[in-house]
């Protein structure tokens, strides 16, 4: 029998059906402390004064860390791509979220842990924050982070990613109808049912085996020898099998610091948040702000797209440059228009940072773009499975950045769900392929787009 | 009060691998003297099934059963680099890199077989656990000899190693977001088509119905797509009509902190689903698949969205589509707004866009 195409069950089907799979908060290292952090209270302020000596002296209390004890204090996420990063491991001069840890405490048992973090000395001046993405660029608004309202640092220094293609304003004249909306996705929780955890323990040999919950062994690897300045020898990162992660799980959340206070204690630490910490202070999916305006043919045609999206990155940039510009990759969603002016920010303001969440980047705008399909296809009384498979990609048209698309299948798609769903299409759309265009397929506004090299 | 029906649909792309690539996958694999694989891969598995995936892949690659296969992800002493479990990669990039692994260690099985049986390594198949002479099939030796021998008679280990990268494809001119090679790997499209009830007194929304066909390539564990498709769109559904951290957003306040006040759905929000998997095979994926599970929750709330205009005439563009905001939807369409409508413009939502909120940014001026 082969094994490509059979329904097999799932390898570790049976261990996570009958709750026998080790997860990380299975494991038992003896001599293990609790780690508690200390979390910001406000949505944005400056710490005046951060004293931990009197929470050092708590009952139990084997390490007590800071900013101060942290190799590297900021890392991105997206360092290993050049980018800079703005986000410290440990709080340092000011709070820009609400649940930021400012520091952490190892103790003997959660409960000491928890009186020496209540124990620690700490003053705040609050500052005015941002929530509102569309407040972004108004004169007088409050700068949530060191880098202004919006990420300043896409190529060549520019505060967008942008994408043009084509003409808009030619697409615009040429329009019959100009027809315009506004789509924004909410922020969710990527919810898994194992809350961010890690028990990081120290050898003998001066290693530290880090079980990790991570959904990217060698990223979250990266990321713990880079904040402690160590080579990748030093760690050994246990993980592979998680209980939920839908991209929250990239985040590297807790491997660092526990890794820090095991180090400091000599004792393995185990930091497993409360449900309230994964509900209140981890990263969620991105609200999103996106303004579509299409310029349409009155028989369906869709001339050109000029778009504005807005990126509520939270706090820090953490992935969001890389979402947005994957986003704007895929603003045409499974059509091709050839005339494009898109402009998609990365606004800061003082929520939680978000992240990847399963669709990143995109989830967003094919709620946007299928809903203003549908729009399109009632203001001008055309059948929606007829104007999504006339504006449909074929081989060799072009992607908003110029690629030839290889094997698009929009069409194989549209044509399955319309017969599941006992729909009759009219004979020219039912005999629609994903074939390169011609005839009646290839009007002259879509001449100009289309890739002539060879496409297999 | 009525209860209205609606339909509607969405039609989407997602790509396979990262955005802009860069992200590499590698992976080796070691015989035991008995003939039993054993795969070292980084890839983390959150569910999306990888063990399976990747043990299957190396089960045909190679040549044997699937359940000589033991799979091990379990840490980075043993597993070499994998990016990660994100961006849709894991069946596709990590795929490749096991697979090609698979190929090297199939080479060196027969050409250790070869030896023991005195024919050309190029005159042998293997299959099912068993290497045997292409134009004679009765000549043949069991996986399993060809390894016992490989350690004992000849002293080698057979092992493969394999490594897959797209290199990263800079954006060549940042003024327009020109590449010039494909940005990702395989792209997967999907369709889908919602039912749903409207309650236009409550304003609440029921998602009756959800039939979604997804081009996948290659299905190489159709039970596993089925999970795929079917947990992606309760997740889909959830973003469409119940789930928001924020639930007076922008604003910071009244967050849920429990899962007994923050709104996901359950068992009891299960709507009929209905699945049809396509397969047009992707030019250089494993087996010609593609990827699809993050895609599996961006077709539903827009088709969602459609479904609920059409059951009560109101678009509610802001998610998720909560009774109030259909209410307020109706109330606004009771009291004659709609578009404003002014030569060929026809501009919805004014009243949310950014020009009715900021003052920075002129971006309306069209």
């Amino acid at each position: 029998m082969k094994a490509v195409g059979a329904r097999l069950p799932r390898y570790d089907g049976v261990g996570h059906a009958t709750g026998r799979t080790a997860f990380v908060d299975d494991i038992r290292a003896h001599g293990t402390l609790w780690a508690k952090a200390l979390r910001s209270p406000h949505d944005y302020a400056t710490i005046t004064r951060l004293d931990t000596t009197a929470a050092e002296n708590m009952p139990g209390v084997r390490a007590v860390i800071t900013h101060a004890d942290v190799p590297l204090l900021e890392y991105g996420h997206l360092s290993a791509l050049g980018i800079p990063a703005d986000e410290p491991l440990l709080a340092k001069d000011e709070v820009r979220y609400k649940g930021q840890p400012i520091a952490l405490v190892a103790a003997e048992t959660t409960e000491q842990a928890a009186d020496a973090v209540a124990a620690i000395e700490v003053d705040f001046a609050p500052k005015t924050p941002l929530f509102d993405v569309r407040k972004a660029f108004d004169a007088d608004v409050s700068q949530p982070h060191h880098w202004g309202t919006v990420y300043p640092h896409f190529e060549e220094s520019m505060d967008r990613r942008q994408i043009r293609k084509g003409s808009i304003e030619k697409a615009f004249d040429d329009a019959d109808k100009i027809i315009s909306g506004v789509y924004r996705p909410a922020a969710i929780e990527q919810m898994p049912i194992e809350t961010q955890v890690c028990l990081s323990v120290p050898e003998p040999d001066g290693r530290f085996t880090i079980y990790s919950c991570t959904q990217a062994l060698y990223f979250s690897m990266g990321v713990v020898a880079a904040h402690m300045q160590i080579p990748l020898n030093r760690l050994k990162f246990v993980g592979g099998t998680v209980g939920g992660g839908f991209g929250g799980k990239v985040d590297t959340a807790t491997e660092t610091v526990c890794t820090l206070l095991a180090q400091r204690s000599g004792r393995p630490v185990k930091w497993r948040w409360t449900r309230e910490e994964e509900f209140l202070c981890s990263s969620t999916r991105a609200p999103w702000h996106m303004e579509i305006i299409d310029a349409v043919t009155d028989d369906g045609w869709i001339l050109g797209r000029k778009m504005l999206t807005l990126h509520d990155a939270g706090a820090y940039a953490r992935f969001s440059p890389y979402g947005v510009t994957k986003h704007s990759f895929h603003h045409t969603g499974a059509y091709t228009i050839p005339n494009l002016h898109f402009d998609g920010y990365v606004v800061f303001t003082n929520r939680v940072p978000t992240t990847a969440m399963r669709g990143y980047g995109v989830t967003s705008v094919s709620f946007a773009v299928e809903s203003h399909m549908s729009r399109v296809a009632e203001e001008l009384g055309i059948d929606p499975f007829e104007l999504r498979l006339k504006n449909a990609n074929r081989i060799g048209d072009t992607s908003p950045n110029g690629i030839a698309y290889t094997d698009p299948s929009t069409v194989d798609v549209l044509h399955a769900i319309s017969e599941a769903t006992g729909n009759e299409l009219a004979p020219g759309y039912a005999a629609a392929s994903r074939q390169r265009r011609a005839g009646e397929w290839l009007p002259d506004h879509l001449l100009a787009q289309i890739s002539d090299t060879e496409v297999h | 009060m009525a209860i209205q029906k609606g339909h509607g649909i969405a039609s989407i792309e997602y790509p396979t691998g990262m955005n802009q690539n860069g992200d590499p996958s590698q992976a080796w694999i070691k015989v035991k003297p008995d003939g039993r694989i054993d795969v070292f891969s980084g890839t983390t598995d959150i569910g999306n099934g990888s063990k399976t995936i990747q043990s299957q892949i190396v089960a045909d690659t190679i040549g044997v059963p699937y359940d000589w296969i033991t799979f091990d992800n379990s840490n980075t002493d043993s597993s070499p680099v994998c990016t990660g479990t994100f961006a849709s990669r894991a069946t596709f990039v990590a795929g490749k890199a096991v697979l090609k692994a698979a190929q090297r260690v199939r080479e060196r099985i027969l050409e250790v077989a070869g030896q023991e049986m005195e024919i050309s390594p190029d005159d042998l198949d293997l299959d099912d656990g068993d290497v045997f002479a292409k134009d004679a099939p009765t000549r043949r030796m069991s996986v399993g000899d060809v390894a016992a021998a490989a350690t004992w008679t000849y002293g080698e280990l057979i092992t493969g190693t394999g490594a897959h990268l797209n290199p990263y494809v800079p954006i060549v001119d940042s003024s327009t977001g020109e590449v010039d090679s494909p940005p990702h790997a395989a792209i997967s499209y999907a369709a889908c088509a919602a039912d749903v009830e409207v309650n236009d007194e409550t304003g609440e929304v029921r998602v009756l119905r959800l039939i979604q066909a997804y081009d996948v390539g290659r299905a190489i564990n159709p039970a596993l797509l089925e999970g795929q498709i079917e947990g992606g769109a309760m997740m889909g559904l959830g973003l469409g009509v119940l789930e928001d951290s924020y639930p007076y957003y922008p604003s910071v306040d009244n967050r849920a902190g429990d899962f007994g006040s923050y709104y996901a759905p359950s068992s009891a929000d299960l709507p009929e689903m209905v699945n049809v998997i396509i397969e047009n095979p992707s030019v250089d994926g494993p087996y010609g698949a593609k990827g699809i599970g993050e895609m599996a929750n961006n077709a539903q709330p827009a088709a969602i969205a459609t479904a609920v205009h059409d059951a009560v005439g109101v678009w509610v563009t802001e998610l998720p589509i909560t009774p109030e905001r259909v209410l307020a939807a109706l109330d606004a369409k009771s009291g004659g707004s709609g578009p404003r409508r002014e030569g060929k413009h026809v501009a919805y939502d004014e009243e949310i866009s950014i020009n009715a909120v900021g003052t920075g940014l002129a971006w309306r001026a069209d």
